[in-house]
């Protein structure tokens, strides 16, 4: 007879284990089971078969690997960490280089910048868990981690900006005037990278569509975080003589935006099998949405002729278009990330290790070399009987 | 130290998944199946360090096969199976699988065709413990690290729960749990080594398809192996991921398999890359990209001044 509270005991853990057989110690023992029926989601299922895929070898259509386990937040951050970086690009150079009678703009994206910063790191934080768990990652510094990377960048870019914006907002001397412009530059330089590193992050995966991406999605990140702070500039203008600044920026990341979408869909293209999510189903409609609303954008721009109604639905149109834009591409990773075959494909198509070894002849040859050697000649017991 | 598994030896009794689940006390994963031979775990995940895939397929493989079709497998192919000295069967099943069909075959129609191109394969995965590891690699809090005894070890009480090594990992493997959503994985037993224990998986095994010791010593066993089932005509047979140059992308693995068929059918990429690898490319293409976005500020603003 167990006790009421190893009964309870039992029952919070879920595991088919009494627990008056022992103290659970090891490795995993703090795991609780899943909801036995709730853990197996449908798409572990065998996936439905495929025509073109006759003949091509799979483990039951499983998914290779993992999908990534981010949530919303992450795409959101991408958008928010590229508005900020590129509002702190275009405020240091107007505070630096500006013509006289753009005060307004500068500080406009000095205060987008520090927002963007906290939002930027409210999200982190919600899609870890917890406050300390962003601290966690300020413990190393490791380059080949872009995420580490990209958390320094993060932090140095949040006190450059929350400096930079102090100095706007609060009634100061000029000489901590002078000490907000010069965090202000900091600022866009830290910005800079802000922009571009998440795309290096998502690319250091093995999710195919990253992976085979890697060169398209750091620059893509950079236009379209540009294009998305102009376009929050248009929606809120800062309405001094800033306007054609705002406006040429504008053009310019809103035109790169859409070439690098091009870009993109040409890497990415390569191995159909890879380049698949962004033609088909939800993440291919995000992402021709995100391509008209980009391209929406640039044509009222270009039309609006001061119009401030246009500019306006400019601005709307930049917005989700950058929006979606991320998602599409965060969506459409998911997928071929799920898809077994994608992997498999790019990989016989000689872009998995074989890309890197092609760059390097020491490792080719050693590879060449490998099909002619004979195994090793042992002199050993049958392996069948050795066991340690 | 490291893991050789051999694919050929194992008969999918799944006693390496229970026993790691017991040694490191992973709950279970429930009791479904998945639908698709008889395998309920699918993959590997964070309450599941080993998985053992069944794969079904219509192809024979020489040396595999069931009674009945010993057609295909020569009329011998099966004397060693009847007990030594022993004439006829004892097992009371006799009608069902008439041994007789090993000295006489006869053709049964459906049933022999069917068993006759007829075999299974069958794989306990378990992590790779990379060489050059992507999960390692990536995580940007330093939880990740290589212990000692050359395996890659997820430490749980700095892992934050980032999830990056999840994407970062080629092969699919580490997963992030549930509940707290940290990190988890096969820690090649890291507390049995400690003790001077063989990993439990490794202890379990009843056919020694999973073999653990140092190394260069597997390497050598798993090429004499792959000669031996060479020569037995099983000439499908290869190594995967047994050193650096067969498998750069990883710089080898240090849980290394022999598979009889391509790695696809196992699940397996036929030829992964740890991500970092590659990501030197990325960071020029960034350094491009914002290099054109500060140009592109700092021009239009001069052209502002101008016109103003
Ligand atoms: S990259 Fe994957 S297979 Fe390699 S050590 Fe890490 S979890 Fe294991
Ligand atoms: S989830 Fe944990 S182990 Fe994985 S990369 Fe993040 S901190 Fe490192």
């Amino acid at each position: 007879m167990k006790t009421l509270l190893e009964r309870r005991e039992a029952a919070r853990d879920g595991r088919n284990v009494d627990p008056g057989l022992g103290t659970l110690a090891g490795e995993g023992a703090e795991q609780r089971v899943r909801r036995l029926d709730a853990g197996h989601s449908e798409r572990r299922v065998m996936a439905p078969p495929e025509p073109e895929l006759e003949g091509r070898p799979s483990y039951y259509g499983m998914p290779l690997l993992k999908e990534p386990v981010w949530k919303w937040f992450i795409p959101a951050y991408f958008y928010v960490g590229g508005v900020s970086g590129a509002s702190a690009v275009l405020g240091a150079a107007s505070d630096l280089l500006g013509p006289r009678g753009t005060r307004a703009l500068s500080r406009r994206c000095r205060l987008t910048a520090a927002a963007g910063a906290g939002a930027s790191a409210a999200l982190l934080i919600a899609d870890l868990g917890r406050p300390a768990r962003f601290l966690n990652m300020l413990r190393v510094f490791r380059p080949t981690s872009p995420m580490n990377v990209g958390t320094w960048i993060l932090s140095g870019f949040g006190a450059a900006t929350a400096a930079a914006a102090g100095a706007a907002l609060l009634p100061v001397g000029p000489g901590a005037r002078r000490a907000g412009d010069a965090a202000a530059a900091v600022a866009g330089l830290c910005g800079l990278g802000l922009t571009g590193y998440t795309g290096v992050l998502i690319a250091n995966t093995a999710v195919p569509l990253w992976q085979g991406t890697r060169r398209a999605l750091p620059v893509l990140f950079s236009c379209s975080g540009a294009a998305a702070a102009t376009a929050l500039l248009e929606l809120f203008p800062p309405g001094d003589r800033s306007e054609p600044v705002v406006r040429r920026f504008g053009v310019l990341a809103n035109v790169s935006e859409l070439v690098m979408t091009g870009v993109l869909e040409a890497e990415a293209g390569v191995v159909p099998r890879v380049a698949r999510p962004l033609r088909t189903g939800i993440s291919g409609a995000l992402w021709r949405a995100g391509q008209a609303l980009s391209l929406a954008s640039l044509a009222l721009t270009l039309g609006s002729r001061g119009r401030r109604s246009l500019r306006r639905a400019a601005g709307l149109c930049g917005t989700a278009g950058s929006l979606a834009l991320r998602f599409a591409i965060y969506q459409a990773g998911r997928r071929s990330a799920l898809d077994p075959h994608a992997s498999f494909e790019q990989q016989r198509r000689g872009r998995g290790a074989a890309d890197v070894v092609r760059a390097q002849p020491g490792l080719d040859r050693a590879l060449g070399e490998k099909g002619a050697e004979p195994p090793a000649t042992p002199t050993l017991h049958d392996p069948g009987l050795a066991h340690p | 130290m490291g893991f050789f598994t051999d694919s050929t030896l194992c008969i999918g009794c799944k006693a390496c998944e229970v026993a790691c689940k017991q040694w490191n006390q992973l709950p279970d994963d429930g009791f479904r199946l998945t639908g698709m031979s008889y395998d309920n775990t699918g993959h590997l995940g964070a309450s599941t360090w080993r998985h053992v895939a069944f794969v079904e397929r219509e192809s024979p493989l020489p040396g595999q096969g069931s009674p009945r079709d010993g057609v295909e497998a020569g009329a011998r192919a099966f004397e060693p199976l009847r007990p030594l000295g022993q004439a006829g069967t004892t097992s009371p099943l006799a009608d069902d699988v008439s041994p007789s069909h090993i000295e006489t075959p006869v053709a049964l129609g459906p049933t022999a065709q069917a068993m006759g191109k007829f075999s299974w394969l069958m794989l306990s995965d378990v992590c790779k413990h990379c060489e050059r590891a992507g999960c390692l690699e990536a995580c940007p809090t330093g939880a990740i690290i290589r212990t000692e005894f050359g395996s890659v070890y997820v430490q749980p009480d700095v892992c934050n729960g980032c999830g990056y090594c999840v994407s970062a990992c080629p092969f699919g493997v580490v997963d992030r749990r549930a509940d707290d959503g940290r990190a988890w994985k096969c820690t090649l037993c890291y507390d049995r080594l400690e003790g001077g224990m063989v990993p439990a998986c490794a202890k379990a095994c009843p056919t020694a398809s999973i073999q653990f010791g140092p190394i260069d010593e597997l390497r050598e066993r798993a090429a004499h192996r792959v000669e031996q089932l060479r020569a037995r005509g099983v000439p499908q047979a290869r190594l995967y991921g047994e050193s650096a140059a067969s498998q750069p992308g990883t710089a080898g693995l240090r849980a290394f398999f022999l598979l009889c068929d391509e790695p696809e059918v196992y699940n397996l990429p036929p030829d992964p890359v740890v991500p970092t690898k590659k990501i030197a490319d990325s960071w020029w293409a960034m350094a491009a990209g914002i290099a054109g976005l500060g140009l592109a500020a700092v021009g239009v603003v001069l052209s502002a001044r101008r016109a103003a």
